[in-house]
């Protein structure tokens, strides 16, 4: 079996997933405790209304029906939320909440790649030395700190910084100015507008760029980033020291050296490559941890994006949001792991080689 | 002072003399190479011989400068590299760290004797095999690395010109135990190529065999694109790969443990080497692979004119593939001679065990084999590291270090290094001479010959 053939069979092995996926959610939601009509008046609800609403809900249908029903809905993103933001369809919140999500997952898988691999990359090559051991624990100590506890310190800390204070600088004065670091940003310095070329075929292009709205966004973003992907960084650094040190330990390596090969060519021809195999799962995995993280994260910063809709959808009862949002999840999840799986597959010709 | 007439086309390759090299662990120091000596001519192979832990792997790996923390090669040793043509390239390429020893003689004014005297240097002229202090040249106490501390050379300095000067060098050679960055990658693969033990894992899984030769066409012969892979192709035919247009775009993972290890002895020769270091290469694999592999070898050796160096502890391959075999046992050479006479007149017990342990050369039904193993050199040697071992010892192998010595004095080439011999001595006589040679020769403080001969 070649590796592209593998790969398929791993596409098509997420299709039985998807609808696995969406049973369960049926199940969870739909046959679980909470009752959609009380979520959407309150306890206090007469007969008459919820009897209408049952009929509405189509609550009293068969349920092979109610199934057919969510699944199109879900599949669709077609559902309407009850209560967070009543009567409006689960599309048009999701919309207005991915932006600030999609920003902030960005900054969190950014920083742990640009920082975290790279410092794990330089300790596995430098074994024992300072910068590998300030590295080593600093990531240990990193890993140490659970992202609500640190987000909850990182705001403390920089509120503090509000017109001075101990710490010497002021972070609302730093760089770009802000006026609160909690809340959600605006996400309006681009400007897309449809191009026509010829008069024949528009589509739409990204045609401004207000770069200083831009630098307020990610200067604003950093913070809730650095705390949602802290635990990423750590563990990339970790895993990241100890695929490097393996891998320039490895037999291959000595060879290229016996080669006489320039050392910036074993390393980033020989080495890296190899190193990396160990880190797709990593990396992919994290991006898991980012999702349940944002609804903490988000709910502490106070920004109104995809985990705390969810949150708020799932203490109020909002039934079909949060199952939408679960679904989100769920492919967001599938994506990964195809993404993952062809990743591997550009990386290590190895992958699905049977003898 | 005179430097001693050397010519280049009589001597050997690649001159290995003391060479030590330790590993320096917080418990102990380990002698992995315990001052060994012998030599690699061009169109030759000499086979070093030995169980494991004999140190066989850590000398192909001092040879290759691949010797890593926290090991080292010690000062006192010196391999030689007297390759006319390397000398002048790099000299021109690395004219900084180039020493015409000549001038290096004027300008020192003091006498041999004087340099011998001085306290950083720590061995004796018996070390270099000379009785006076005035034959031994100049260029051997460079090499070992004592011209550092006298302030003759500089730290880095790794090529040295014996004959002639810089623009018309006659004769030098390139030091390698000195060497460091570019001059020590230029001289791996390009000069002195390896192939190692494992042939699954030492070629890189993620790419293509093609790849990996192409890599070391264009770094030692200039080939790139169609002609790089026209001429990978060519080798992996000429290493007897059926297929072998096709076979260059497949991965490692594909081939056979054999075919890979014939696609490493062609990446090896696409380096154009001088001389090829096989770390029992054979190893792992199955017998008639391994017969195939050595027969490889040894064409291309007629070819090609190679010097090979061949690691195993086969002694059945060592009678295969080898003119001249050295026998180590802990850190040390115990036996050197050409492989027709180790094998009908092995003199050291241990070569004796070695050739009575081959399966099949037995005469009895059961296998000897010599009991026990081979002992860590932690200490230096001043008694028969063999003799817990050694089905002849007697009560001198306790306290005098054998050292080599010619069988009996009328046999040249082939050296032992047991009590028992000369021959021709009593027993007595033999004990005393190996006691003095040591004393003369052993470098008897050993903190000072600990510093890095670098
Ligand atoms: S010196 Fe003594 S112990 Fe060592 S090999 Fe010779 S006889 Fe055996």
């Amino acid at each position: 079996m070649s590796r592209w053939e593998y790969f398929l069979k791993r596409l098509l092995l997420s299709i039985p997933v998807l609808f696995l996926v969406i049973t369960f959610l049926f199940i969870m939601l739909r046959l679980g405790p909470i009752d959609p009509v009380a979520a959407r008046f309150g306890p206090e609800a007469t007969g008459a209304d919820v009897q209408r609403m049952r009929d509405r809900l189509g609550l009293d249908d068969p349920l092979w029906e109610q199934y057919l029903q969510f699944a199109r809905d879900l599949l669709l993103f077609e559902g309407q939320s009850w209560v967070v933001q009543a009567n409006r369809p689960v599309r048009a919140v999701i919309y207005d909440t991915a932006g600030p999500t999609l920003w902030l997952g960005f900054w969190a898988i950014l920083l742990p790649l640009f920082i975290g691999l790279p410092l794990g990359f330089y300790a596995g090559l430098n074994p024992n030395s300072w910068g590998d051991y300030v590295a080593s624990i600093g990531g240990i100590v990193w890993l140490a700190m659970p992202n609500f506890w640190l987000a909850v310190m990182l705001l403390a800390v920089l509120r503090q910084t509000d017109g001075g204070g101990w710490f010497g600088f002021d972070w609302y004065q730093l760089g770009p100015e802000l006026r609160s670091i909690t809340g959600t940003p605006n996400l309006d310095w681009y400007s897309i507008s449809n191009v026509s070329v010829f008069d024949i075929v528009s589509f739409p292009m990204l045609t401004g760029m207000d770069w200083g709205a831009f630098a307020v966004d990610i200067k604003f973003i950093l913070p809730p980033a650095l705390v949602l992907g802290s635990a990423s960084m750590a563990a990339e650094l970790r895993i990241g020291r100890t695929a490097m040190l393996e891998t320039i330990n490895s037999n291959y390596v000595i060879t290229a050296k016996a080669k006489g090969l320039k050392q910036r060519v074993i390393v980033w021809k020989h080495v890296f490559r190899n190193a990396l195999i160990p880190l797709v799962p990593v990396i992919t995995n994290e991006a898991f941890i980012l999702i349940g993280g944002s609804v903490i994260v988000e709910e502490v910063f106070n920004i109104s994006g995809l985990g705390r809709t969810f949150f708020l959808a799932v203490i109020q009862g909002d039934l079909p949001l949060a199952g939408s949002l679960l679904f989100m999840f769920t492919l967001v999840i599938i994506f990964l792991n195809i993404l993952q799986d062809f990743l591997y597959t550009i990386i290590d010709p190895r992958v699905g080689y049977e003898r | 002072m005179t430097i001693d007439d050397q010519h280049t086309n009589e001597r050997p390759l690649v001159e290995v003399r003391n060479l030590q090299t330790a590993f320096f662990t917080e418990k102990e120091t380990i002698r992995a190479v315990d001052n060994i000596s012998f030599d690699l001519r061009a169109g030759d192979t000499v086979g070093i011989v030995g169980e494991s832990g004999s140190g066989k792997s850590v000398t192909a790996r001092s040879l290759m400068g691949l010797v890593e923390k926290p090991g080292r090669v010690l000062q006192g040793s010196s391999v030689r590299f007297n390759h006319l043509e390397t000398v002048q390239e790099f000299s021109k390429k690395f004219s900084k760290r180039t020493v015409v020893v000549d001038s290096v003689a004027e300008q020192y004014d003091g006498s041999m004797t004087d340099l011998f005297g001085h306290e950083s240097v720590d061995i004796t002229p018996q070390f270099f095999g000379y009785e006076k202090p005035e034959s031994v040249p100049l260029a051997d106490i460079l090499a070992a690395g004592y011209g550092d501390k006298l302030g003759l050379v500089d730290a880095n300095d790794c090529i040295f010109i014996t004959e002639g000067d810089t623009d018309t060098i006659q004769d030098g050679f390139v030091e390698i135990t000195r060497l460091s960055g570019e001059p020590q990658r230029q001289m791996r693969g390009g000069r002195i190529a390896m192939v190692f033990q494992d042939p699954l894992t030492s070629l890189n899984p993620v790419y293509t065999v093609g790849n990996q030769i192409k890599e070391a066409l264009r770094l030692h012969q200039g080939l790139k694109g169609k002609e790089a892979t026209q001429e990978a192709a060519r080798l992996l035919d000429a290493v007897g790969i059926p297929d072998a247009r096709r076979r260059i775009k497949e991965y490692p993972h594909q081939f056979s443990g054999g075919m890979r290890q014939r696609a490493v002895i062609a990446m090896a020769l696409a380096c154009e080497p001088e001389v090829l270091i096989c770390d029992e290469p054979t190893t792992a694999l199955d017998v008639t692979i391994q017969a195939q592999i050595l027969d490889l070898l040894t064409d291309l050796q007629e070819q090609t004119d190679l010097a090979i160096m061949f690691i195993t502890h086969d002694m059945g391959v060592i009678a295969n593939i080898s003119d001249y075999v050295n026998v180590m046992y802990a850190g040390e050479i115990v036996e050197t001679t050409n492989v027709e006479r180790l094998f009908s007149q092995p003199k050291h017990p241990y070569t004796e065990g070695l050739l009575q342990s081959i399966p099949g050369a037995q005469t009895g039904d059961r296998l000897t084999t010599i009991d026990g193993n081979v002992p860590t050199p932690n200490e230096p040697a001043t008694y028969c590291r063999f003799a817990p071992r050694c089905p002849k010892a007697f009560e001198e192998c306790e306290h005098v270090h054998p050292t080599a010595t010619a069988v009996s004095t009328d046999v040249e080439d082939h050296t032992v290094a047991c009590l028992l011999y000369p021959e021709d001595m009593d027993t007595t006589a033999a004990v005393e001479h190996h006691q003095n040679k040591s004393e003369q020769t052993t470098v008897d403080t050993p903190q000072s010959s600990m510093e890095v001969n670098q």
